[in-house]
């Protein structure tokens, strides 16, 4: 009797899973899953050939030669070969916590010692303080003061004390530079096997100041600066408030990016989950890959997002947009606006001027709301349209579904026709052109009555009140 | 514990192994490079069993 392994057949239902999660929720991040779980698999693939192997022993049947055959081998070399670049690629590093792993009373890993460092030196009202790449967290107050004053404490994880003494001593926490320059050394690296050092830094800087940050792995809080602000870090969450000048954000990885009340340009580059941006006053740019929930609010120049799956460009934005997981929610738009995503529910109330809309996957709801209503041109690929439309509204509308229901209830000048699978609603009243087009779908045009309430998206991003002065998270390594 | 029984067993083993040295390495607490000589360890053990499984039989 020939024994068939089941591993290839889950294999395949595990990929087909995969494929069919991917296409359903196309922001999960799951490369960044698999980067980081890849060995699970291995795992999981000798643990059922050793169940089954189990099994076949216990019933008595003939044994294969040998556990795994060659071409499993090469398969697991490949996986390997894929998980490993992958991982590499994604830049993952330390996340895990290396402290607390303990057996038996033994601290594994060694304990953590702690040693406070301090500094201060005397500056211009707006000199430019760098900040060199660091492990660990600092927040940055900008206060009316003529000098840059860092207090904190540098956590050092060894397994004696003397050890951690002379990490210390090689790590001499030290501020360079003249009145106008001033750059803020850590020293981290001058230690080998630098992860065991982290900082913990509270910066206050005069006003005036432009900052420049580097980080490997840690926290930015930036409160109340005119100048100018750069952060480059490998794996970093930012939060920016009360900033005067130009925002410059660069992160290889973050969980979180948020800014509130930015007078300059604001410019986000990398990957990372949220990203919350309230009250900016100058032309927002972000480009990159974002998997968590995007909001912003009250951005007064042109905005442009550059996602992965999402191209958004919006000319003035006085409400808000959210978009999470398969949903874009926005309210109060001013155009031209610009929106093409792969798969999401796109809703969107109260907007002017035009509105270019394409969505692969996904049901659109329009309620354009103001007077005189925006020119649109809307394409779905699979998912229902509806548009509601002002009672007085002036427009020119032609609404084809390829392969679904048309439905209004406008009246004059509106009128549907049915064609094979398909339909279309027309009619034109002299006014702006709006061109809706669906392949499967239903397509709906609804007068707008008084019960329609603009799509507020959910507020849970940065309220308008000072952020709570919270302590500094402890970065985990 | 036959011969034949700890030659098939030796691959899902090796490769349970791997992958749960793999995962230490990406969590962050032991990097590959430091832990690999476990599976020659294991690999030595297998080889071991095989011997005194053959002897007695």
């Amino acid at each position: 009797m020939k024994r068939a392994s089941v591993v290839a057949p889950l294999l395949l239902i595990g990929i087909g899973l995969l494929f069919l999660a991917r296409n359903m929720y196309p922001d999960l991040a799951l490369v960044d899953y698999f980067a980081r779980y890849w060995p699970t698999l291995l795992i999981l693939w000798g643990v059922l050939r050793l169940a089954e192997i189990l099994f076949w022993a216990a019933t008595e049947r003939e044994l294969p030669a040998r556990g795994m055959s060659g071409g499993e081998w090469i398969l697991i070399v490949f996986l390997c070969m894929i998980g490993l670049s992958v991982h590499t690629v994604r830049g993952f590093e330390s996340w895990w916590p290396r402290s607390g792993i303990t057996m038996g009373g033994i601290d594994m890993f060694g304990e953590s010692f702690e040693y406070p460092i301090a500094g201060e030196t005397q500056t211009t009202k707006a000199p430019r303080v760098i900040i060199e790449s660091f492990r660990g967290n600092a927040r940055i107050t900008g206060i009316d003061s003529s000098s840059v004053k860092v207090t904190g404490h540098k956590s050092i994880r060894s397994l004696e004390q003397s050890g951690a003494d002379n990490a210390n001593k090689d790590s001499q926490f030290e501020i360079t530079g003249d009145t106008n320059q001033i750059t803020i050394h850590t020293n981290q690296d001058h230690v080998s096997g630098s992860q065991r050092i982290t900082e913990e830094m509270e910066i206050t800087v005069p006003k005036g100041a432009t900052v420049e940050a580097h980080g490997r792995t840690g926290d930015f809080d930036v409160n109340d600066i005119s100048g100018n602000v750069e952060i480059v870090s490998d794996n970093a969450g930012v939060r920016l408030q009360n900033i005067g000048g130009e925002v410059k954000i660069d992160l290889r990885k973050s969980d979180i990016v948020r800014a509130v009340n930015v007078k300059g340009p604001l410019d986000l580059k990398g990957r990372g989950a949220d990203i919350e941006l309230q009250d900016i006053d100058g032309q927002v740019t972000i480009a990159g890959t974002y998997s968590g929930v995007i909001q912003f609010r009250n951005i007064s120049k042109p905005l442009r997002f550059n996602g992965q799956q999402t191209d958004l460009n919006i000319e003035k934005l006085p409400g808000q947009v959210r978009m999470a997981l398969g949903d874009f929610t926005a309210t109060n738009l001013i155009g031209p606006i610009r929106l093409t995503t792969r798969s999401r529910d796109v809703h969107i109330s109260d907007f002017t001027n035009s509105l270019e809309l394409t969505v692969e996957r996904g049901d659109i709801e329009l309620r354009p709301g103001k007077l005189p209503v925006a020119k649109m041109d809307v394409h779905a690929h699979f998912g229902d349209v509806e548009v509601s439309l002002p009672p007085a509204a002036k427009f020119d509308l032609t609404g084809i579904t390829a392969r679904g229901e048309t439905y209004t209830d406008f009246g004059a000048p509106l009128h549907t026709e049915r064609n094979g699978n398909g339909g279309s609603i027309r009619g034109s009243s002299g006014g702006p052109v709006i061109n809706l087009q669906t392949e499967h779908g239903k397509m709906t045009v609804r007068k707008a009555t008084a019960d329609d309430k603009p799509f507020a998206p959910e507020v849970d991003g940065p309220s308008t009140s000072a952020a709570p002065a919270k302590p500094l998270q402890k970065v985990e390594q | 514990m036959t011969p034949g029984f700890l030659c098939a067993v030796r691959g899902p083993v090796m490769l349970i192994t791997l992958g749960v040295l793999l995962s230490i390495d990406h969590f962050g607490t032991v990097s590959f490079g430091r832990t690999w000589p476990v599976l020659l360890i294991v690999f030595g053990i297998f080889k071991l069993m095989e011997r005194s499984g053959a002897r007695t039989s």
